[in-house]
């Protein structure tokens, strides 16, 4: 038992990741070749133009965070920044207010909410795919179909039992709507699914108890699922915009998403804060999305949620 | 664990909890309701009760303020049916939905095929092109207030090819409502090009194998092998896509308020004003919550009839 047992496993969640990333299929043949390099040259046009189309707002945006907000719309444009001004970003800092305040914001409620997912949906997810409970299928056939209610049938109720709760304009408003997630307990029921019951097994044996034989046994071997939920967990929050435009009503409880937004108000036609902002707020998810991209992949194919 | 444990529960093992097997299953039935408790407490309160209290408050009068809110039956949903605001946000909104919706499966999967390919470069052009989907609705928003600013990026560009224009897509009642559309596909299509590819890599290589030795060309293999065989993942692409569409708010909200001329006021907006801006209706808002809700649900199953998830290989 012990050690071995994992080893076939780390195969088998391995796969799904190493399929997504392994063009292996349709090899051309020999008498074909000329077309076939008039087609690759082809091809390749084609996928740069895609490239161009889906990343040049993108590069045109960090370029022009470094632009004066003039030269932002400038007519006739230019493409690099005629002189470079980084202290943008020092202006995005400093001169808005409470900006320091929204960053600190998004990342403390986007930490909390990965904490409590990881725990959380882990712990439903464990319950549905090992444990025999009572009405155990009625209720995961129930969050299955609930995913599909659209939220904003939702909004009216929440919002009003957070106002009694008073919950609105504080982190607990959003931490009570997003401390589990069903899409990511179905995750982690499927990926649970696929360990071995040996190991647990041989720990009821040694007459541990469920809970420990989840904390100290499951949840180590569930590092690749857990890696997609937190990542997904951490997009969706740093990302989140309704929900803070609804619940938080002092700037001083904004996150830079929603922060962003009075940008335009507010400093209007600030082009150079707007664009700096911008990158600013989307530096974090894009550093996880380049460090987790396997997970990411995995998830999103797996569960369709950003 | 081949050696030494038999895959299935080794004999000792059963034999020596049997007679504690009572006790266990106790224990299990106890931690499974323990464990499952915080999503029981989360359907109950944020899902159930929350449903029942959108239809309830849907009948009523209803203000975040008053202490008495009168019950008024049908009539919340009565009003929908003459109310202009509503009618247009409807027409808009199902109008955004079909084109962005076909339009962003269309190219999701174009995009997925053209992944699922022999080339090199692969991993890069799949990390480039999906990066329009890491950012937030409002980055993307503020991305595209720039390139749709009638001195902007996509301006800059026509002007490269020679189209000279200073359109300001935003204040048109002609291209605000399309604006929003490209904006939409372009930023969801590659979300759903990831779930294609996943699907992709899925379908046995010997159905294309047999198909090239029938002499099948590329064109005729993506028609009547690679769309028949991806049929549930386009189901549920479609129904994420009919789902998100009919709920679209923050690119109305953030870049054109609804405007100009409500060319762009969405379903979802209409709610956000009826709870947030306008008095009393907020028993109206609900009312326009569930439509909205009956009608996402009502699309989701005729296109799962229209799809037919069925597959054969």
């Amino acid at each position: 038992m012990s050690i071995s047992g994992s080893q076939p496993l780390d195969a088998e969640i391995n796969a799904p990741v190493a399929m997504v990333t392994m063009p292996k299929r349709r090899e051309g043949t020999d008498s074909t070749e000329r077309i076939n390099r008039l087609e690759v040259v082809v091809r390749y046009a084609l996928y740069i133009v895609i490239t161009l189309f889906l990343f040049i707002p993108f590069v045109m945006t960090v370029l022009s965070s470094f632009k004066t907000s003039a030269e932002v719309i400038a007519f006739p444009p230019t493409f690099l920044p005629s002189v470079w001004h980084p202290e943008n970003y020092l202006h995005v800092l400093t001169q808005i207010n409470g900006f320091p305040r929204m960053v600190f914001n998004s990342f403390f409620i986007t930490f909390a909410a990965v904490a409590l997912n990881l725990f959380f949906d882990s712990l439903v997810g464990y319950a549905f795919a090992r444990l025999e409970f009572p009405f155990k299928n009625t209720l995961f056939a129930i969050m299955i179909a609930s995913m599909v209610i659209p939220g904003f049938v939702f909004i009216v109720p929440r919002y009003i039992l957070l106002l009694n709760a008073h919950l609105v304009n504080t982190y607990g408003a959003l931490l009570v709507l997003y401390f589990l997630q069903p899409a990511y307990i179905l995750l982690m029921t499927q990926f649970f699914k696929s360990i071995p019951r040996d190991l647990e097994e041989a720990a009821i044996v040694d007459g541990m108890g469920w809970f420990g034989i989840f904390w100290k046994i499951i949840l180590p071997l569930a590092r690749p699922a857990l890696l997609a939920t937190g990542i997904l967990t951490f997009a969706g929050m740093w990302n989140g915009f309704f929900d803070w435009l609804i619940y938080m009503q002092d700037q001083t409880m904004f996150n830079i998403q929603l922060g962003l937004t009075t940008f335009r108000s507010v400093y209007q036609n600030q082009w150079d804060l707007i664009m700096a902002g911008s990158v600013l707020a989307i530096l974090p998810i894009l550093i996880v999305y380049i460090a987790g991209q396997r997970y990411f992949v995995r998830g999103i194919a797996t569960t369709g949620m950003k | 664990m081949a050696v030494t444990v038999a895959p299935n529960a080794p004999a000792v093992t059963a034999k020596g909890s049997r007679r504690k097997r009572g006790g266990m299953a106790i224990a299990e039935r106890r931690a499974g309701l323990l464990f499952v408790t915080p999503y029981l407490l989360y359907f109950l309160i944020l899902q159930l009760a929350a449903l029942a209290f959108a239809i309830w408050v849907s009948f009523h009068h209803y203000d975040l303020l008053a202490l008495d809110n009168p019950w008024v039956g049908l009539r919340n949903y009565a009003r929908l049916t003459v109310n202009q605001d509503f009618l247009i946000a409807m027409r808009n909104t199902t109008e955004y939905a079909v084109v962005v919706v076909i339009l962003q499966t269309v190219f999701a999967l174009l995009l997925a095929v053209l992944l699922d390919s022999k080339i090199k470069g692969r991993n890069f052009f799949r990390s480039t092109w999906y990066t329009p989907s890491i950012a937030s609705s409002v980055v993307i928003s503020m991305v595209f207030l720039y390139v749709y600013h009638p001195t902007g990026l996509l301006n800059s560009i026509l002007g490269l090819v020679g189209i000279h224009t200073s359109e300001a897509y935003l204040e048109s009642t002609t291209w605000a409502l399309p604006a929003l559309m490209f904006l939409a596909i372009w930023t969801t299509a590659p979300t759903f090009m990831l779930m294609f590819l996943a699907a992709l890599q899925d379908i046995p290589k010997e159905v294309y194998e047999a198909a090239a030795v029938d002499g099948a060309s590329g064109v005729r293999k993506l028609f009547s092998i690679t769309i028949p065989l991806l049929r549930p993942i386009i189901f549920l692409v479609v129904s994420l896509g009919i789902i998100g569409c009919f709920q679209v708010f923050d690119q109305m909200f953030i870049m054109t308020s609804g405007g100009p001329l409500k060319a762009t006021l969405s379903v979802a907006l209409l709610i956000y004003d009826n709870l947030f801006h306008d008095v009393g209706t907020v028993g109206v808002a609900c009312a326009e919550a569930i439509v909205l809700g009956l009608v996402i649900f009502a699309l989701t199953l005729i296109s799962r009839r229209v799809i037919d998830t069925k597959i054969e290989y």
